[in-house]
């Protein structure tokens, strides 16, 4: 009888991230590792083929012959996709999070140029209409009613939108991340300015906005209809979370920031068209459940000649 | 419900503490030769670092100017107050007294009075024979990280009396280690542990060893004999500072040293400094000192130790546990790529990385696995990551 083999321990060297190394400097105590989470970044899974002639040894086999890269060591950039813990093994559907453009028109509709762009004072704002240009003011927010809104649930035809979405899959807590040089989160009405979690090393604010204690923020999606045109989730829904943009008083008051990051270009605008700085960004909105994460394309701009 | 962190339990983290050891070969000739054929002047070498204020030079292992170059050591000498070489009219007096003060109270520490302490020949601080004159190696931090690992250090030295630049005086040798004949190291130093340094001879020109280089030292059958090895310095492991006693290269009979009759004290000081083994040290500057001693390395060797302190995080990936995936090509749509169109297939989703987070879910560190590690319903695993600090 021959020995089993033992080999197969899977140690692994980790690597501090910059906020690891910058809490381990402060000594405070806040570097305390509690949790983990795996990731696989580097999976297509469109690789996968269930059908494949040659039966189920050769369905992953592409995925499995796929390098993994070097850890990075910005916090922000590891792990950027996790893999999930649900207890029903018999799923066919997850759910995921989709910008919802159509849900107010030109409310909600990104710009022409595919991202949501925000004027970052009023000298730039009075160039444009935001029902028009599909610009939305960064300054005097409540004077645009553009926001930026995500629909969360099963998008599949397959199920209707009246049934309900499993409380284990409906998303109850949005994790948000921003460039905090840029901007800061406000509800869709103007009203409430949301609380940041933390700021990291790379000036990234995170917020964590949860359904009940940000209710103008993250709320349920009582929609059931099928095939409405608001609803950009055609299955079962879970939650909504809509936000806007206020631009940073760096951007409001400097050009320092659009010189080094940014870059010019010609917009069109009430007066027709003029020359405008510009910075493209994003914001991470990931699912605190289910892990989901989408990555909403944003774009200050501020007018640099008529 | 939904998740993609799972905390650990207390026992899911061990702490370790490993000894890593690297073997540090410095080739006499990379101290020496490499750089300094007899046409440049000895300290001019690009590798040798002088300074204005004449207290020591360093080695490099390459010109210093290039920053591809390593400080391998530095090598500086002295002598105490009480040394019957010290003289009001010796070259660089007291910056030599200054010099080995400095080290005797950084290595040896003071007495109940205050007054620093020699450094003794035999660790026994109460009594015995003390080193009032010495040569000090002070070996950079790169090359002994945390400490010198006991009974590896081994400095190979020239004992040819007449010194040349040329390789010739290296032609019979002698070798100080802390290992062969060293009886454990000792702990009454403010510095940390440190060892003696015990000189035996390994070479003394002919094809086989036979003529003891070193005053009553026993060679049978070609090997020295341990019991014969006299002590000829110290070193300090964590200070990583070895101390080479002057007797080293002064003959017995006319110098008490250490050397046998027969060899003869040895010129150290450069071409012209005479005859006059350490005694050259009265008339010569530290530099001088210096490249004496360097020109006469043959080889040096130690092996360093780092102390790395690892904590394990013994990350239990249940069967029931991170199968499906929140990465976007994980659906089609909302559908489950890899469960085809049936639902009573198993989620599948492959590991590539493990985050470590904080408990406000910041990402303090990353491992990361060599190739996709397959997970299902149907399997459990436990990846150990180490995080080393």
């Amino acid at each position: 009888m021959a020995f089993l083999d033992n080999s197969g321990d899977i140690i692994l060297d980790a690597v501090l991230t910059d906020v690891g190394r910058e809490r381990l400097a402060k000594g405070d105590g806040s570097f305390k590792i509690t949790q983990f989470a795996l990731g696989d970044e580097e999976i297509d899974y469109s690789l996968y083929d269930p059908e494949h002639a040659n039966g189920s040894a050769y369905y992953d086999l592409n995925i499995l012959q796929l390098p993994v890269l070097e850890a990075l060591t910005d916090n922000a950039a590891g792990l950027k996709t996790k893999l999930i813990t649900v207890s029903n093994n018999n799923l066919l559907y997850l759910p995921l999070i989709q910008l919802n453009e159509v849900f107010g028109g030109d409310q909600t509709a990104r710009h022409g140029d595919g991202v949501f762009a925000i004027a970052v004072d009023e000298t730039t704002e009075k160039k444009f209409t935001p029902g028009t240009h599909l610009v939305d003011y960064g300054e005097n927010i409540n004077q645009s009613a553009k926001y930026i809104r995500l629909d969360q649930g099963l998008d599949t035809t397959t199920l209707s939108p009246s049934m309900a979405l499993p409380g284990d899959l409906t998303e109850t807590q949005y994790i948000v991340e921003v460039d905090h040089r840029f901007c800061e989160l406000y509800s869709s009405d103007c009203q409430e300015r949301a609380s940041i979690s933390f700021i990291d090393d790379d000036n990234i604010a995170t917020y964590y906005l949860s359904l009940g204690a940000n209710s103008k923020f993250v709320f349920e999606n009582n929609v059931t209809a099928a095939s409405v045109a608001t609803q950009v989730v055609d299955g079962p829904r879970g939650t909504i979370f809509q936000f806007k943009l206020k631009a940073s008083l760096e951007l409001n008051d400097s050009t320092s920031l659009f010189t080094e990051l940014g870059n010019v270009k010609t917009l069109t605008d009430i007066g027709g068209t003029s020359t405008y700085y510009y910075i493209d960004s994003y914001i991470r909105v990931m699912g605190a459940t289910t892990g989901y994460r989408v990555d909403v394309p944003v774009r200050f701009v501020k007018l640099k000649a008529d | 419900m939904a998740t993609v962190y799972k905390n650990f339990l207390s026992s899911d983290v061990v702490n370790t503490r490993t000894l890593l050891h690297e073997a540090i070969p410095v080739t006499g000739s990379l101290v020496s030769g490499t750089y300094g054929p007899s046409d440049v002047a000895l300290g001019s070498e690009p590798h040798i670092k002088t300074y204005s204020h004449g207290m020591f030079e360093s080695v490099y292992d390459y010109p210093f100017l290039s920053s591809s170059a390593n400080h391998i050591f530095d090598i500086t000498c002295g002598y105490a107050g009480t040394s019957a070489l010290s003289g009001a009219s010796n070259t660089q007096n007291s910056k030599k007294i200054s010099i080995y003060n400095q080290m005797a109270q950084v290595l040896m520490g003071y007495d109940h009075t205050g007054t620093i302490r020699l450094f003794d020949q035999d660790g026994d601080i109460t009594s015995g024979t003390k080193m009032k004159e010495c040569y000090f190696m002070n070996f950079s931090r790169l090359l002994v990280k945390d400490e010198i690992k006991k009974g590896t250090f081994a400095l190979e030295l020239g004992v040819v009396p007449a010194f040349t630049e040329t390789g010739d005086c290296l032609a019979k040798r002698i070798k100080l280690t802390d290992s062969s004949g060293s009886n454990g190291y000792f702990v009454n130093s403010p510095a940390g542990e440190y060892g003696i340094l015990f000189a035996q001879t390994t070479d003394d020109g002919d094809a086989t060893l036979s003529t003891a280089q070193l005053h009553e030292e026993t060679i049978t059958s070609q090997v020295s004999i341990a019991t014969s090895h006299k002590a000829a310095g110290l070193i300090f492991y964590q200070a990583g500072i070895a101390v080479i006693s002057g007797s080293v290269f002064n003959a017995n009979d006319t110098h008490d040293g250490l050397l046998d009759n027969a060899v003869d004290t040895l010129i150290l000081g450069g071409k012209t400094a005479g005859n006059h083994g350490f005694d050259t040290i009265t008339g010569s500057t530290v530099a001088v000192m210096a490249n004496g001693l360097r020109n006469r390395v043959y080889d040096l060797q130690f092996d360093n130790t780092t102390e790395l302190n690892s904590a394990i995080h013994f990350c239990r990936v249940n069967h029931n546990e991170f199968n499906y995936s929140a990465n976007p090509t994980y659906l089609n749509g909302s559908k489950i790529r890899v469960k085809g169109n049936n639902r009573k297939n198993l989620p599948v989703s492959y590991i590539t990385s493990v985050g470590l987070y904080s408990a406000d879910r910041e990402l303090l560190a990353v491992a990361k696995l060599s190739e996709p590690l397959k997970k299902d319903p149907t399997t459990e695993l436990t990846l150990k990551v180490r995080l080393d600090y």
